[in-house]
């Protein structure tokens, strides 16, 4: 009896953490949604940070070419 | 989880910040003196001189091209990051308590200090990212906070609000174009000023650290408050790691404010705490001081803490680290991976097709 208590606790805790990280990734999905649409509405880069380090380096070496090394 | 023991500052240290790579970290003390450090290896890349006041703040550009400081000697400071030639110095009535770039390093938001004769503001700088270019005078927005002045300030995704956290508790929301209050709300409890506010790397959400010994999760949107992480100390700073839904906080009472506290009950550890089920997980001892910021590596690898003993200390994660899962976590990575796995198998004929 004492052993099935504490399993259901636990089944309980365990539920509660799932409900708690599903809430958690379904928030996730909906505020990078509508924060990327914004971003596209606006014209602006998904990676605002990514997008000027690309325009530093092309800066810094205007003639530089990629290289593919095998 | 051997930590890295950064000797240079020769007195309490204020904020760190890391850079976006995670390869730098900037420290600032009331030593007067800005440091950089190579994160991988503690070695010390170089200083920054010219503050004749104590400094409460560093921030770092996008691009890792300029860092700007906010100083008791009433200045905010920005600086060639290569080379750690000043480029402008642009002065105020009372001392700068927080510095923070916004997403693409073009705005600089810095919050003053109220003083008699005057109210605690939030400014906001225009900033040339060209190391050669001039830097512009002019303030382009100024907010003044006739309430509570702010501890803390930052910018949103979208560079659309400006969050501040104040010293009567409450976060405010403004429009970052026009200065308007849109939101004010008393988070945390009341006169327990708000210590410390990160963000995540998206800036969509952030976390605020507040004397009343309680960190929050908070969206930029509508100032929900999503999670609460209580402690058992005062809190100076909290921070958001990558890769791993965590949280570290810092914080610890000053021996002068608890004469019956010994130093091995300060409590000067850093705390992490899961991110999402809000348990705190572990500790991590060092300091023989409260801790005054923390910060995360933005690529996951560690995290960095300084202290009121002068010290900085940057830790790499080890293996147990990233493997530490919950049960339902793990449950879920499998999911992901089989329904990615399944995808694959299905993508699979086509491509063998075309």
């Amino acid at each position: 009896e004492d052993a099935e208590r504490i399993s259901s606790a636990d089944v309980a805790v365990v539920e509660a953490r799932r409900r708690l990280l599903n809430e958690w990734y379904a928030w996730r999905e909906a505020i990078e949604k509508e924060v990327a649409e914004e971003r596209a509405a606006l014209g602006l880069p998904a990676d605002p940070a990514a997008e000027l380090l690309k325009r530093k380096i092309a800066e810094v070496a205007p003639d530089a070419q990629e290289q593919v090394i095998e | 989880m051997r930590p890295i023991l950064l000797k240079g500052h020769e007195r309490a240290l204020t904020q760190i910040r890391y850079n976006r790579e995670g390869d730098l970290i900037f420290s600032v003390s009331k030593d007067q003196q800005i440091c950089v450090w190579f994160s991988h290896n503690g070695e010390r890349l170089g200083t920054y001189r010219g503050h004749q006041g104590a400094i409460w703040t560093v921030d770092v550009d996008p691009t890792t091209t300029m860092i700007a400081s906010g100083s008791a000697d009433n200045t905010i400071r920005l600086w060639d990051v290569k080379t750690g030639r000043l480029l402008k110095t642009w002065d105020f009535p009372t001392a700068i308590k927080r510095v923070e770039f916004n997403e693409d390093g073009t705005k600089l938001v810095a919050v003053t200090e109220k003083r008699m004769g005057h109210l605690g503001t939030i400014v906001v700088l225009n900033i040339n990212p060209d190391v050669n270019a001039e830097q512009s005078d002019e303030k382009a927005l100024v907010i003044v906070c006739e309430e509570s002045k702010a501890t803390v300030a930052g910018w949103s995704y979208l560079s659309k609000y400006i969050i501040a956290g104040h010293e009567d508790g409450s976060i405010s929301q403004y429009d970052a174009k026009t200065g308007d209050l849109l939101l004010n709300i008393p988070i945390h409890e009341l006169n327990n000023p708000i210590t410390d506010l990160q963000w995540s790397a998206d800036r969509t959400y952030f976390i605020t650290a507040s004397k009343d010994k309680t960190a929050k999760l908070i969206t930029a949107k509508d100032l929900e408050v999503l999670k609460t992480y209580t402690a058992d100390t005062p809190l100076n700073s909290a921070t958001i790691t990558a890769k791993k839904d965590f949280v570290i906080l810092g914080g610890g009472q000053a021996a002068m404010e608890v004469t019956t506290t010994a130093v091995r009950q300060g409590k000067f550890e850093a705390r992490f705490y899961h991110k999402i089920f809000e348990d705190e997980i572990g500790r991590v001892r060092g300091h023989f001081g409260p801790l005054n910021t923390v910060a995360a590596d933005p690529t996951g690898k560690g995290y960095a803490s300084g202290g009121e003993d002068g010290y900085v200390r940057v830790h790499h994660f080890d293996k147990g680290y990233f493997d530490f899962m919950y049960e339902v976590e793990r449950e879920r990575a499998n999911k992901l991976a089989q329904q990615a796995a399944q995808a694959q198998a299905a993508a699979a004929p086509a491509t063998a097709k075309a």
